[in-house]
């Protein structure tokens, strides 16, 4: 305590101290105590919760948000948002849906639904970017407009009877462990790595932080949001072959909602909507909780009517937890 | 500094009434083939709207209401919100009434939200009518009926009591629990167990919302607390192929009987794979088809009040009071069959 | 300064005209591909359409200008839609349900107001946390099901004529007029302006900011509230997915008026055309018998447009 440190990069948490205090100013922190409450509250309530099987169908079942919220965890860092993803994962998984169904395999629908996602994402980060429009205006328009785009490329009609082959990604096992839990864990490390030895993941937090002083630093402060809005838009490409895979067919209004529970995980994690402070590990927390929290409802009989009120409560909630944990800690990220 | 002002701020507005016009342009480029043309002399203009626009069941019955426009010569609307809002159908209705349509014909969302506005098009002197699902009795002229919920819901039960031997506990799972028909066929069903299949029940109705991913998770987490489930009910075109899904994910396809409405080309992987063995649905080409030649059978006064009623292809079809025709018994898909059908 | 001053009115000046001139230009272009849309009942019914929408923007004219924003008015709808409905089935007389819907709209105003305030939580996650939120409160409360039952005198707000004119409109104009008093005629005016040019100088000049934003968002829950009555005296129903989505074309409708998303300038007269020019562009799609599968895309599209040309030339200004 009576130790002086130089200034701690607040995004991994204070240097120096006990490690606990250390470990409790991670931006996760709230979010992992609260999944650990709830995972003790729900195994009382229903002892059937702690079964492998359920937590693994749990994990299973985020798969698909946690791997976009990953990702819209870079864009939200950079003090930007993204809420087009909803109408982006449509459009994928009839991309690689339909390619599918002419060729079979993994390989190339997944290709499809990345090149697709990629070019949805590389709009919104021109159009945020080179166009100087607000993001959340961009991609509140995007949102529409993609959506109106899946209803005039598919005419109404669904893709069903995507091929066994193409499923893998989304219903196969590897070792025993569920393909999308391990792809999920698998970008969860990439990111982390990312954001820690990469430049561009580490000017993610420059920019999200500072984004004047940053460009005075000379931060490509534009390169930067760009990529990662195009980053979005990749990892939803991969997310829908995760959707295509658990769900066979896909309908119009796929993703229609996931957006806001997208930004929900990331917000409830623990990243801060302005920009600069947060972790993959928030995103990845959030998106867990968000499914322990659901899986939790249906269980206890909850009508699913009320999943949206909660999910607003919870947003509210964990926005009002980080200013409350910011004005104790004294920071002013 | 006032003269370059003037520039980028000439170029901003001209730029932004050119974007304007042109995404205007964009859409009206798309427009259908049917367009305003008046109400006298010509050929009838039939509006027809489904409950929403977008899912395979709908377009199915837009191909049978486009066969029957061609055959009986008249203009058909066929034009739906893109979501299954009252709300906005009531303000597409108003729309038609402004496009000067002959009769308007609805898949009402909800049956007392349209009334003002269907009652609207009746003061205009347009043709009413309801198909799919009805309206509020005195806000249309008539309604087009697939099945009665009657012959839906036994339906239902007899194919699944084939299936377990007349006993067990079933999850039903529909679309929203407050979709009128959804109701009624519950209902229906309830009432076949008791009078014919006492040791079959309803254990639990859950509502899959009409979303696939929901309705295989429904499915899986209700299985899986609770395992002695004797089958599953998916009782609309989403819900079924998401229980079937949801069986064959957990791998108890074939050991836990799946059954319920859909669409053929939805369901024929499941038929196919044997997770499901029957399914029931009437035929919404049929259906679209016979709904176009009952509102044009109205504009031109030709309608009985009782009795039968000739349409088209389907030959001589019921009525069931003065107000409502029934297309006939619904149709049971199986492997036997299911190659018949493309919609 | 006068000379900037000068400038800037007549950008303003310049701006609306331009506005005026895409709807004519709109109104001549459906009336060519359909003749029925300049007939005077068909206008006239268009704009039955568009109050709801109108009034909304009206006050989320004022927040955009102060550089904030609410996402959540779509949802607020919802709810005051349920609140008027179902309280009315619950037993309480008609006007009376009203009375409570209004205050339940003007309460959830309220409630992003103080998280906005007390909490200086950024208006953009708040809103989205209480559009999730109202929507969920929504849907659980009427538990997905519908009033229909109110008396007739109910569709007075929605469905009533004076003579050939729809009575919402007279409350839509009588709102404008008021709104307009109070943005360009008032000290509180002054301060929306000044907050959103720059909140910290307003701040060191007296502004009372914190009362000031409170006002805005309790207040477009009050123009929430009205328009939940009109569009439930519209449908004649009450159900919990009214309003949802409302929130692109009240924004859409700011935005395409002028107001820059940054925060700082906007005016009611080009919020006002902004709304007609959406309705006129959404009912004419209709009537020219578009698909309403294209207007999804028209409208995304039309609001990145507005936007784009509205920043991009702004910018290059500066």
């Amino acid at each position: 305590m009576s130790e002086t440190r130089a200034p701690t990069p607040t995004e991994r948490g204070g240097a120096g101290g006990e490690s606990v205090r250390r470990f409790l100013a991670r931006p996760a922190a709230p979010a992992l105590a609260f999944l650990a409450v709830l995972l003790v509250a729900f195994t009382l309530a229903n002892d059937r919760f702690l079964t492998a099987s359920n937590l693994e169908s749990i994990v299973d079942s985020v798969a698909v948000l946690g791997i976009i919220a990953l990702a819209v965890n870079q864009v939200i860092l950079c003090a930007e948002i993204d809420i087009s993803t909803g109408s982006m994962l449509g459009l994928c998984a009839i991309a690689a849906g339909a390619v599918s169904l002419s060729t079979g395999g993994i390989l190339l629908p997944l290709l499809a639904g990345v090149a697709v996602g990629a070019l949805a994402g590389a709009i919104n980060g021109a159009l945020v970017t080179l166009g100087r429009i607000p993001a959340i205006i961009v991609t509140l328009g995007m949102l529409y407009a993609l959506r109106g785009v899946i209803l005039l490329v598919t005419g109404g009609t669904w893709i069903t009877g995507v091929p066994e082959p193409t499923r893998f990604l989304g219903t196969g096992k590897v070792l025993g462990i569920s393909v999308p839990v391990l792809i999920l864990f698998g970008l969860f490390l990439v990111m982390e790595l990312v954001n820690r030895h990469s430049t561009w993941g580490r000017n993610v937090f420059a920019v999200g932080g500072n984004r004047v002083a940053a460009r005075f630093a000379g931060l490509p402060v534009n390169r930067v949001r760009f990529v990662a809005f195009t980053l979005v838009g990749v990892f939803v490409g991969i997310a829908s072959m995760i959707y295509l895979g658990r769900a066979g067919s896909v309908q119009t209004n796929t993703g229609v909602g996931l957006e806001l529970q997208a930004v929900a995980a990331v917000v409830i994690g623990g990243t801060s909507i302005s920009g600069g402070r947060g972790s993959s590990l928030a995103a990845l927390t959030g998106a867990v909780l968000i499914g322990v929290i659901l899986n939790g409802l249906i269980l206890m009989g909850v009508p699913g009517i009320w999943q949206d009120a909660v999910l607003g409560g919870l947003i509210l909630l964990a926005v009002t937890t980080d200013v409350l944990r910011r004005r104790l800690v004294g920071d002013k990220a | 500094m006032l003269r370059r002002a003037w520039l980028p701020k000439a170029l901003r507005a001209t730029l932004l009434a050119v974007l304007v016009l042109a995404v205007a342009a964009c859409g009206v480029g798309q427009q259908g083939p049917s367009q305003g043309g008046g109400g006298g002399g010509g050929p009838n203009k039939i509006c027809m709207m489904p409950k929403l626009v977008g899912i395979p069941y709908f377009n199915a019955s837009e191909q049978g209401a486009n066969e029957a426009a061609k055959e009986v010569d008249v203009d058909l609307v066929y034009d739906g919100p893109t979501e299954a809002k009252a709300a906005l159908q009531s303000q597409m209705i108003e729309q038609f009434i402004q496009q000067q349509c002959d009769a308007i014909t609805v898949a009402a969302n909800d049956p007392n939200a349209l009334a003002p506005a269907m009652k609207k098009a009746d003061n205009a002197g347009i043709a009413t009518g309801a198909w799919d699902a009805d309206v509020a009795k005195d806000a249309r002229d008539v309604f087009v009926n697939q099945a009665t919920f009657e012959a839906i819901g036994y339906e239902l039960v007899d194919v699944m009591a084939e299936q377990t031997g007349g006993k067990g506990e079933f999850l039903v799972v529909t679309g929203s629990l407050t979709a009128p028909n959804q109701v009624a066929w519950l209902k229906e069903m309830r009432e076949r167990m008791e009078e014919k299949y006492p040791e079959m029940s309803i254990a639990s109705v859950e509502p899959g919302e009409e979303d696939l991913q929901l309705g295989i998770d429904i499915t899986k987490n209700y299985l899986q607390a609770h395992p002695d489930t004797a089958g599953v009910f998916g009782i609309t075109s989403v819900a079924l192929p998401g229980a079937a899904e949801a069986v064959e994910q957990i791998g108890r396809a074939g050991e836990v009987p799946v059954t319920g409405l859909s669409t053929p080309n939805e369901m024929k992987p499941y038929i196919e794979s044997g997770a499901v063995k029957k399914f029931v649905l009437w035929n919404p080409v049929d259906l679209g088809y016979l709904a176009v030649y009952v509102a044009n059978a109205q504009v031109e006064d030709k309608l009985p009040k009782s009795g039968t009623f000739k349409a088209g292809r389907l030959g001589e079809v019921k009525l069931l009071a003065e107000d409502e025709v029934l297309l006939g018994p619904p149709i049971v898909f199986s492997k036997a069959n299911i190659d018949q059908y493309d919609f | 300064m006068s000379a900037l001053v000068g400038t800037m009115r007549s950008l303003k000046f310049s701006r609306e005209l331009v506005l005026l001139g895409v709807l004519i230009a709109l109104i001549v272009v459906m009336t060519l591909l359909d003749p029925l849309f300049l007939t005077p009942i068909t206008m006239l019914n268009t704009s039955r359409f568009f109050v709801e929408v109108g009034l909304m923007a009206l006050g989320m004219t004022l927040i955009i200008i102060t550089g904030g924003i609410d996402l959540s008015v779509g949802s607020n709808l919802a709810l005051v839609s349920v609140a008027v409905g179902f309280s009315f089935a619950a037993g309480l007389p008609l006007p009376l349900a009203i009375l409570f819907g209004l205050v339940v709209g003007v309460a959830a105003g309220l409630f992003n107001g103080l998280f906005i305030t007390l909490l200086n939580v950024h208006p953009l996650v708040v809103t989205l946390g209480t559009l999730a939120l109202f929507q969920g409160l929504a849907y659980g409360i009427s538990k997905a099901q519908a009033v229909s039952d109110f008396p007739g005198w109910f569709a007075y707000f929605g469905q009533a004529y004076l003579g050939p004119i729809p009575g919402q409109l007279f409350i839509f104009v009588m709102a404008v007029a008021v709104v307009w008093v109070i943005l360009s005629r008032t000290s509180f005016g002054r301060y929306v302006y000044a907050i959103g040019n720059n909140e910290e100088a307003a701040r060191f000049s007296g502004v009372p900011i914190r009362k000031v934003k409170l006002a805005l968002y309790s207040g477009i829950g009050l123009l929430v509230g009205m328009a939940a009555v009109i569009y439930t005296s519209r449908v004649y129903t009450a159900r919990g997915d009214s309003g949802v989505g409302l929130e692109l074309d009240v924004i859409s409708a700011v935005v395409l008026g002028g107001a820059s998303i940054y925060g700082g300038s906007g005016t009611i007269g080009g919020t006002v055309l902004g709304v007609l020019i959406i309705a006129t562009l959404r009912n004419g799609l209709i009537l020219a018998g578009v698909p309403s599968t294209w207007q999804l895309f028209v409208l995304g599209v039309l609001l990145l447009a507005a936007v784009f040309v509205n920043e991009f030339f702004r910018k290059g200004e500066e």
